[in-house]
């Protein structure tokens, strides 16, 4: 056994988030013992995503298809569209079991320094889904960040002329926390965004 | 080596899985970029303290030589929030912000432009006006030693309304034709007396008295041009904030 490739295996692991060189060469060493065939599909599964993803031609998700599955879905509810940055985003939020409609990827959000201009995101593409698909409700789950925050601002005014509702995800402190820790932005948003019991 | 300082939010960039690289104008430090460990992360200890034009006191570790400091703590003195909701209130210090970042050097503290920066956002908390942002710029290039000369001309010191771009000065008609070379002769923003005057006035007045003056819309836009064209061509580019600004525009809500 060389101790070129194991070394090359911990090197590449440690380009994942999170991942140390202790890590990394646990993770090497397990790799190592794995059955061939589950090392194989390992290393199909990281070279497949590259190959075959792409964007979903309507929303932007990731896809192996023209067309993803959510957007492909029948029984999901048409009339409605969640706005979000990243593709990743929709894997959490579906996670969450709390929406059935459908997705639009913004793939970004708006930051005047550094030159992310509306052109530069998908948004010519939302107005025209709008536009044609008779959306009755555009709820915009861009991050709760001033770059998010600029972007659904954005959206809301370029969405006015449609004559759909444009909500915006609720602000508020993360569940099982602390108020002792919250910081007085996020309660400030917090007080403002109360609502009845 | 644990510093502590106060610090302006001037940007922030992801970086990773849920890390930031953070850049402050500080008190003591002048520029500096730091590393913040997971502030993205919902429970961060950063919560929003991170965002931009957020003024706070923060701690970071140095070590000489090494790369990007760590930021340890950050405690918001005042969050400025309202400067970010306001979407053309927010364009307007992004621009402040962006000139900032691009004209001073890091790690030099500049008391002058902290202090300058810090009153500018308290003035457009109250109102967010144009003038504010533009007596910002003619401050700040006179601090870091880039103020545009107009006060005649940089050869002979007589009057002339002609500001030569490529020169960062006026040039007085007798002078434009000893000068060789026609690209030196190319930008030139025409100035009229009446603004020649508004920006020495500007420059010289306390800021908080700058709120009082009255400037009619052409010799605004004449002195904005006019700094405008001078930054572009000393950093050699087109300042990013202003091409997002004209994108924009068609909306009420960039307009005000
Ligand atoms: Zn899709
Ligand atoms: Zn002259």
């Amino acid at each position: 056994m060389s101790q070129g490739i194991v070394e090359n295996l911990i090197q590449q692991l440690m380009k994942l988030p999170g991942i140390g060189r202790k890590t990394a060469q646990r993770l090497a060493f397990f790799i190592l013992a794995m059955p061939d065939e589950d090392a194989k599909s390992l290393s199909e599964a990281i070279s497949n995503i590259k190959q075959k993803a792409r964007f979903c031609s309507q929303c932007f998700n990731i896809t192996e298809s023209e067309i993803c599955s959510i957007c492909s879905d029948e029984s999901r509810d048409r009339k409605k569209i969640c706005v979000v940055e990243e593709p990743g985003n929709i894997f959490v939020i579906e996670k969450s079991g709390s929406f059935k409609g459908l997705y639009h990827v913004l793939l970004g959000a708006l930051a005047p320094i550094d030159g992310i201009t509306p052109d530069k995101l998908k948004i010519a593409e939302l107005l025209e889904r709008v536009k044609t698909n008779g959306t009755e409700e555009v709820i915009i789950a861009t991050n709760p960040n001033t770059k998010g925050e600029m972007t659904a601002q954005y959206l809301k005014e370029v969405l006015t002329p449609f004559n759909v509702n444009v909500t915006r995800i609720a602000y508020g402190l993360p569940m099982g926390s602390d108020i002792e820790f919250a910081d007085e932005v996020t309660l400030r948003k917090a007080m403002e965004g109360r609502r009845q019991l | 080596m644990l510093h502590r300082t106060e610090g302006i939010v001037l940007k922030n960039t992801p970086y990773g899985e849920a890390d930031l690289l953070v850049t402050f104008l500080t008190k003591d430090f002048g520029l500096i970029n730091t590393f913040a460990k997971s502030p993205r992360k919902v429970k961060s200890r950063f919560g929003s303290s991170l965002e931009p034009l957020t003024y706070s006191r923060i701690s970071f570790w140095a070590k000489e030589h090494t790369s990007l400091p760590r930021l340890t703590q950050s405690d918001i003195i005042k969050p400025f929030q309202e400067l970010r909701e306001n979407f053309s209130c927010f364009l307007r210090l992004s621009e402040i912000a962006e000139l900032t970042c691009n004209f001073l050097p890091e790690g030099e503290a500049n008391i002058g432009v902290f202090f300058l920066l810090k009153k500018i956002m308290e003035m457009m908390q109250s109102s967010c006006s144009a003038l504010n942002a533009l007596v910002y710029k003619i401050k700040f290039l006179e601090l870091t030693g880039y103020a545009p000369r107009l006060k005649g001309c940089a050869r002979c010191g007589r009057s002339g309304q002609g500001f030569y771009v490529s020169q960062g000065s006026v040039i007085c008609g007798a002078c434009l034709d000893k000068l060789d070379e026609v690209s030196d002769k190319k930008g030139v923003v025409t100035l009229s007396a009446g603004s020649i005057r508004l920006y020495e006035t500007l420059k010289a007045w306390d800021v908080s008295k700058t709120a009082r003056i009255k400037v009619s819309e052409n010799m605004f836009s004449e002195l904005s041009g006019m700094l405008d064209a001078h930054i572009e061509c000393t950093l050699s580019r087109p300042i990013r904030t202003k091409t997002f600004r004209k994108e924009t525009v068609p909306f009420p809500c960039s307009r005000v």
